[in-house]
């Protein structure tokens, strides 16, 4: 097993490591690269709480070599905020109460994230569908879904709304 | 989970892959999207002493429209067939299980309908990690004699769960597998050996190139049950196609049953779909009748190693055939306007 010197563009910086054909962009990111936000749960690709996008696609970087992720423009959840500022979708979690233990939010964050760059103004049963592969075991989904419905369009969408 | 250690190549075209594929031969896996064989390299069920990727392959990903099939390269990620108007159109039992395949956004943008069709058999005693299967004797897929799905069976009973090669033997599919020397066209219902431990009627050194679809004035559906719709496999599926006959456009000339989930390979149920042979397509008791036929057939091939318990599973069955069966003669119905 040889070890390959490999270039992956990630949050737009372009980053480079060696790494063997065996190990996942997951534990890449974790273990190489200190980028911490990505989570692994199951690690066989049910849970989502690795989910990072590549070109745009939220993919599993648990089921990911990291050398197959090169070339591609990865984002994860650091990706998200720019400096101290928050992004809106991250600022809607805090607001909503979205994020209980927090281990399944880097994924949630990342799955909304994809959506609300290809649906700008998703119904909740958009949101539903595309944060289905994400689990909670907090079960909090009902804030989840709300965080990112405000986040598309700030109104009327629960009860302690603050905005 | 770690990875055990594995080689890499990603060729960069077709060729180059079947001369490596060809070199190497058992020691080599093919890597598309990875969601099946990286999770059984993870759990220690295989150790490949090499991956070939089809990353850089893009040749193998196309969906083509020719005047009596639709070709659908085998590396298509399963996002391009959902989202294609002529697989929704023509070919909708594909366009329905594709769309059920794990995690929606997810698996889609990964997994391949190459990778589907060929994915392993599963089963909930084997599909475990090393450390739950070092704590028992081996089963007859993990090098041992023992089953733990059925008592005392002599072989591997581990259970087909694909939702598209279900949905696609309803559709009369074929395969086009190449190797370095040649290129073979399988029909997909010869193409599964009905063992547990080598599902496929393939050969180490093939590679599954292109799924041709027939095109024809047929109509499909699929249905599928699963515990959580996401990221479940299916526990029982059914894929239907009904062809109206030519003259009498409400009558069923032929019809096709497969049934999934339901034995080590998709079930092609030939004698209850001949029952609907010449039967109107209004006729809910023939589907009704039929149903059942593929209830009791399938019980046969069932055991109990995918979750839930076998008497629900082959229950569900009828109702799923059934569900499927009305909403082909629905669509027939609809034609007809």
């Amino acid at each position: 097993m040889e070890k390959m010197e490999i270039t992956l563009n990630i949050n737009d910086k372009s980053r480079e490591v060696t790494v063997h054909p065996n190990e996942t962009l997951l534990d890449v990111l974790r273990e190489k690269l200190d980028m911490i936000g990505a989570k692994e749960s199951c690690g066989e690709g049910v849970c989502g709480s690795c989910t990072v996008q590549m070109d745009g696609k939220p993919v599993r970087s648990c089921l990911t070599l990291a050398v197959e992720a090169r070339g591609a423009k990865i984002k994860t959840v650091e990706g998200l905020a720019d400096g101290e500022e928050l992004s809106d979708l991250q600022q809607s979690f805090i607001d909503h109460g979205a994020v209980q233990c927090g281990f399944c939010t880097p994924g949630m964050l990342m799955s909304a994230d994809a959506l609300l760059n290809e649906n700008h103004n998703p119904d909740e049963k958009a949101i539903r569908k595309a944060l289905a592969g994400n689990i909670c075991r907090c079960t909090g989904y009902a804030k989840i879904v709300q965080a990112v419905a405000h986040a598309a369009e700030p109104g009327d969408h629960c009860s302690d709304c603050k905005s | 989970m770690l990875l055990p250690r594995f080689d890499y190549s990603q060729p960069q075209n077709l060729e180059a892959a079947l001369d490596l594929l060809n070199a190497h031969r058992e020691d080599a896996k093919i890597l598309a999207g990875g969601t099946d064989l990286l999770v059984r390299m993870k759990k220690g069920l295989i150790r490949p002493k090499r991956l070939i990727s089809l990353k850089s392959l893009k040749e193998l990903s196309y969906i083509k429209k020719e005047h009596d099939c639709i070709r659908m390269g085998a590396g298509t990620s399963l996002a391009d067939i959902i989202s294609s108007d002529l697989v929704r159109k023509k070919a909708r039992a594909l366009f329905q299980a594709c769309e059920k395949v794990g995690a929606v956004t997810i698996q889609h943008h990964r997994g391949t309908i190459g990778g589907n069709i060929l994915q392993d058999n599963r089963c909930h005693h084997y599909n475990q990690s090393d450390f739950h299967r070092s704590g028992r004797q081996a089963c007859h897929k993990d090098g041992g004699k023992i089953c733990y799905a059925r008592e005392n069976a002599d072989r591997c009973n581990s259970t087909c769960q694909s939702d598209g090669a279900t949905a696609l033997m309803a559709l009369g599919a074929k395969l086009v597998l190449a190797s370095k020397e040649n290129e073979r066209t399988v029909d997909l219902d010869q193409f599964y050996t009905a063992d547990g431990i080598k599902p496929h009627a393939m050969e180490a050194h093939e590679l599954l190139k292109e799924i041709i679809v027939p095109l024809n004035n047929a109509q499909s559906d699929y249905q599928r049950l699963a515990y959580r719709s996401a990221i479940d496999y299916p526990i029982a599926c059914a894929g239907v196609q009904l062809k109206p006959s030519e003259n009498q456009k409400d009558q069923i000339e032929d019809a096709r049953i497969v049934v999934g989930a339901m034995g080590r390979a998709p079930l092609f149920l030939a004698q209850a779909a001949a029952f609907l042979k010449d039967k109107s397509i209004h006729d809910e008791a023939a589907f009704q009748k039929a149903a059942d036929a593929c209830m009791d057939s399938a019980a046969t091939f069932a055991v109990h190693n995918v979750g839930s318990t076998l008497e629900y599973r082959c229950e569900m069955v009828s109702p799923m055939v059934f569900r499927a069966l009305k909403e082909a003669s629905q669509a027939l119905e609809n034609a007809i306007d």
